[in-house]
């Protein structure tokens, strides 16, 4: 989907002057598809909250979170937004060779944080906790699988982005193409960071 | 390989002379989400530190529930510059969130996710 | 260098390609089956899109005379039990996703960009893999039938019901991934639609000058975008439950299948109104044409729509009345429920007051839209005493309930779209549909639709229940149900009537050499500025826009004491270029390889693993090709460049001549 989204940005950069509002078709239409986002990952966080608590016998969340290894895997991808938008800005600048070092910071930070969640993934199941084992891990599986391949598509973009800047096809006039995918990563961090606290923090059996 | 912007770069810089001001301004913001994201470490590390150890467990529910707020929004405002940027492009995505949150908050009330604790469903 | 090229845009800069990525010709057709193929056309796709809802409403269509046959007398075995559940659940879902909300698609690709005086939609092939993704999530909808049968859990698919425990076939799979796959077309399309609404009116057009019916698309696309991925989401959680053992709707392992009702409905309700506010919006254009007023109340009909739109998500539990939400939640779904009547009468005092006093011709389109006042009404008014909880638990699951839905959907809805289909088609066509036969199909389809449904409401007080495949003698059902099944096979017959009309006038303008008038109805709004047929490039010049009704007031003039003179006839006011300076998007093949793979995915996703790979592989591979094709042809259109040049992203001011078009495309190589 938003690759798409990006496939189209390649078409119609900088005719922001022309449009109506000012603002290009490209940057509206993203903000548009993540106010659309906010109600996917509304509905599948609203799913865990109400399947969180395991039955009983059934391994919750208590028993298999690790959380010093998510705080940190968290704080990695927190920081990949930090330099994605330090990438924006170079190109803006017009500084080619900066935006491709930031650029390819963020895809790495990304890269950290799948292949944090991927050993998480892999822990679990080892622990006894397969997809299939109780409605926790389900929903549990589920939220955090539609983000992994949120920031997977994430990084497919990033990496698309530097292999044409290298070309030399990523001209300073095409900045707003960098925004536009800096929008949707910096949106899979927000995700995150409501997963992060909703899922990952929040005691199961507090009053909320 | 190096980057120049011989015949793009002079038209362009006019017009974002104030950029390196921005950078310092996503510097120090991405400092301070960190900061933000230790302190909910600790409330799992250091259950006990009075800042969030009140109301049998609220203390930790309501103090994370605060500081993932304050991520958000700082993340949106200064990362996705929605604090610069044309207003209708907030407008949009606070239209999402507030939906999101309405709809799945009712929800959640009528499975009674927010009296019956862990024996609801 | 202010503007920048149609060169610069390309992220491959080096021009003219004529191989996208190796392997196609970039497609240049205008003619025959492959510029349909190819085409980015907002007017084709829309057309597609009606044609396509068409096919998909016989076979819907066909479903329902099957259910009304089954029906005709007691314990009647033309069907069995299990064939009539997917009868009715495939009945169910092909109308509601596959005929009602692409014929508004077909209206809103179609009209909107015209209405609005734009050339194209925001993102040309976007739009054009929308209508892909919509079509091959109905052709893989229905491909059921012949691979094991269909869907058998209601159009609502509840859960524990639809698990594979209770349906063990393949149907509900199929519902689950077409519905998946039409649900990308949605929302592509609702990002498309809003973005060109919102960026690319013509000069003086705000908001407040647009004609209603785009105003109206405006927030079915908004309800679209935030609704779609709702239902994305029960989608996926069932299609693992289903697909992979997940234990979303798994009661025995502590599931509540009441979650699924909530994500259904929190979509489902606001489906409703952006299945009836397309309809809405073509009534509010057709009624002031032939009342020959100005629309009574345009900022009333317009917020109407939009509190419609917003208040629409807040009455979801209405239909959950009798699952045991608990008293509070009856109460306040119930109190939002009788709330939301408020705008919607709005409306319908409205359009009533814009015909008092007029000077009212009673046209085809006039007869429809009126049909869908009148019996929308009547659909309304029992849905208010669904909003009453003591009421609605006598009438929940039975033929009440299906009575209301139907004199909403298709009283309401469908009638506005034939109306509509009256109206617009010799825009589209440049043929104008025989009138006799018009009105005979109006009154036919009225008769028909009355008798159908009219009946429903009797039984459903007489206690017969939904979604049973048949009943029993000296229930007293007997009766109404010849009656309705005798309606049925009328409506049906009126919907064939329609087709022939088509065909009818169609042949004999081609036969006499009929030559369409270009304002056949004297109308308002501005697409009727562009000549009948439309021509491929809409307008040239685009207009610029003073006021609502806009095309009207370039006819009319108001004097001192407010009597309208005409001033202009039509063809002085209609625009006759050649188009000789536009430029449009290009024709691809992109899309439709991109939307083609996946369904390919989805058999994959049900029969082996391995096919999910090569339709995964097609996608990536149509992807690629997309973003890597530029979305302009370079050699197309190089012979004639002037200050009309228009694209899909915006009007360009000018455009480079060919000398600064190449030292753009050397600077570009010094870049990086
Ligand atoms: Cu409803």
């Amino acid at each position: 989907m938003a690759s798409v989204t990006v496939a189209e940005a390649h078409g119609h950069a900088d005719h922001a002057h022309e449009t109506n509002t000012g603002i290009s078709n490209n940057k509206l239409a993203m903000w548009l598809f993540l106010g659309s986002e906010c109600l996917l990952f509304g509905g599948l966080i609203t799913t865990y909250l109400v399947y969180k608590t395991p039955l009983p016998g059934q391994k919750g969340p208590k028993e298999v979170f690790d959380i010093g290894f998510t705080s940190v895997s968290s704080f990695v991808l927190l920081m990949s937004s930090l330099t994605m938008v330090l990438g924006h800005s170079a190109i803006e600048r017009g500084d080619h060779y900066r935006t491709r070092l930031w650029l390819t910071a963020t895809a790495s930070l990304g890269a950290v944080f799948l292949s944090g969640q991927i050993y998480e993934f892999t822990a679990f199941v080892k622990e006894g906790m397969g997809y299939t084992s109780s409605r926790f891990s389900s929903a549990f599986y589920t939220l955090t699988g539609f983000h992994g391949v949120h920031v997977t598509v994430g990084i497919i973009m990033l990496v698309s982005l530097i292999l044409l800047s290298i070309r030399g096809k990523l001209p300073t006039e095409r900045a707003e193409t960098v925004e536009i995918v800096g929008l949707y990563w910096h949106f899979v961090d927000i995700v995150w960071v409501l997963i992060f606290a909703v899922v990952y923090l929040i005691p199961v059996g507090a009053p909320v | 390989m190096t980057a120049t912007a011989v015949d793009h770069g002079p038209a362009e810089s006019g017009g974002h002379a104030e950029h390196k001001s921005h950078d310092r301004t996503y510097v120090i913001t991405a400092i301070g989400l960190a900061i933000i994201t230790f302190a909910e470490t600790a409330t799992y590390l250091w259950p006990k530190v009075p800042v969030w150890d009140w109301g049998d467990g609220v203390g930790i529910t309501v103090s994370l529930l605060v500081m993932m707020a304050v991520k958000f929004f700082f993340v949106g405002a200064v990362f996705m510059h929605l604090k610069f940027d044309n207003k209708l492009l907030a407008t949009t995505f606070v239209a999402g969130i507030v939906l999101a949150i309405g709809v799945y908050l009712a929800v959640l009330f009528a499975f009674r996710f927010f009296s019956a604790g862990t024996h609801m469903v | 260098m202010a503007d920048d090229t149609a060169m610069l845009a390309l992220p491959a800069a080096e021009r003219p390609r004529d191989l996208a990525l190796g392997v196609f010709t970039r497609p240049r057709s205008k003619t025959g089956w492959r510029s349909w193929v190819n085409t980015v056309d907002h007017k084709k796709i829309g057309i597609m899109y009606g044609v396509s809802a068409l096919v998909f409403l016989l076979i819907g269509g066909f479903e329902a005379l099957l259910i009304r046959a089954q029906l005709w007398s007691p314990r009647n075995s033309l069907l069995s039990a299990d064939q009539y559940n997917q009868v009715y659940t495939m009945h169910g879902t092909t109308m509601v996703f596959l005929v009602v909300m692409p014929i508004g698609a077909a209206f809103a690709n179609y009209l909107m960009p015209l209405q609005i005086g734009a050339r194209d939609v925001a993102f040309p092939r976007l739009n054009a893999f929308s209508f892909w993704c919509f079509l091959g999530g109905g052709i893989f909808l229905n491909s059921s039938w012949l691979l094991g049968g269909g869907a058998d859990g209601g159009w609502f698919m509840y859960a524990p019901n639809s698990g594979v425990i209770y349906s063990p076939s393949h149907g509900i799979d199929f519902w689950n991934l077409g519905l998946i796959i039409a649900g990308i077309a949605s929302l592509v399309g609702s990002v498309n639609l809003i973005t060109t609404v919102i960026n690319m009116r013509a000069p003086g057009m705000s908001l407040m000058k647009m004609p209603i019916f785009t105003w109206m698309t405006l927030v079915t696309q908004f309800l679209l975008l935030f609704a779609v991925p709702v239902i994305t989401v029960a989608q996926f959680l069932l299609m693992f439950d289903r697909l992979f053992n997940a234990n979303f709707f798994n009661v025995a392992q502590g599931a509540n299948p009441l979650l699924w009702q909530h994500l259904f409905w929190i979509f489902g309700h606001p489906e409703v109104y952006l299945m009836i506010l397309p309809a809405f919006g073509i009534v509010s254009d057709i009624l002031p044409v032939f009342s020959r007023k100005p629309i009574f109340g345009y900022t009333f009909i317009v917020f109407s729509g939009v509190a419609i739109g917003f208040m629409g998500w807040g009455v979801w539990a209405h239909h959950m009345f009798v699952s045991g939400i608990g008293p509070v939640s009856v109460m306040v779904f119930s109190l939002t429920t009788m709330f939301i009547a408020v705008p919607t009468g709005v409306k319908i005092l409205n359009w009533t007051a814009t015909m008092v006093g007029g000077k009212l011709k009673f046209d085809t389109p006039m007869l429809f839209s009126i049909g869908l006042i009148t019996m929308f009404t009547i659909g309304g008014l029992s849905g208010v005493s669904h909003s009453i909880a003591p009421a609605d638990t006598q009438q929940t699951d039975t033929y009440y309930i299906v009575a209301h839905f139907h004199y909403v959907l298709f009283g309401g809805a469908f009638f506005g779209f034939v109306g509509g289909l009256y109206f617009w088609f010799p825009k589209a066509f440049g043929v104008l549909l025989n009138e006799t036969l018009g009105k005979f199909n109006f009154w036919f389809m009225l008769i028909g639709f009355n008798l159908t449904f009219g009946p429903m409401h009797i039984l459903g007080m007489q206690g017969m229940s939904r979604r049973i495949y048949t009943y029993d003698e000296g229930f007293g059902f007997t009766f109404w149900n010849r009656l309705a099944t005798v309606g049925a096979f009328t409506l049906g017959s009126s919907i064939l009537f329609l087709i022939f009309n088509i065909i009818y006038s169609v042949r004999r303008a081609k036969k006499l050499g009929l030559e369409c008038p270009n304002d056949p109805w004297d109308a308002r709004t501005l697409e009727w500025i562009a000549p009948n047929p439309t021509p491929e490039w809409n307008f040239d010049p685009i207009p610029t826009v003073t006021r609502v009704d806009d095309f009207w007031y370039r006819k009319y003039e108001e004097t001192a004491d407010h009597r309208l003179v005409r001033v202009a006839t039509a063809d002085e006011v209609v625009q006759h270029s050649n188009g000789a300076g536009v430029h449009l998007p290009s024709p691809s093949y992109w899309p439709l390889i991109t939307a083609f793979g996946i369904p390919i995915l989805c058999y994959g996703l049900i029969f082996t693993l391995w096919l999910a790979l090569v339709g995964g592989l097609l996608i990536v591979a149509g992807l690629y090709g997309w973003a890597l094709e530029p979305p302009d042809d370079p050699d197309a259109g190089h012979d004639h460049h002037d200050d009309h040049h228009g694209d899909a992203g915006g009007e360009h001011a000018g455009e480079p001549t060919e000398a600064e078009a190449g030292s753009e495309a050397k600077e570009m190589e010094t870049v990086g």
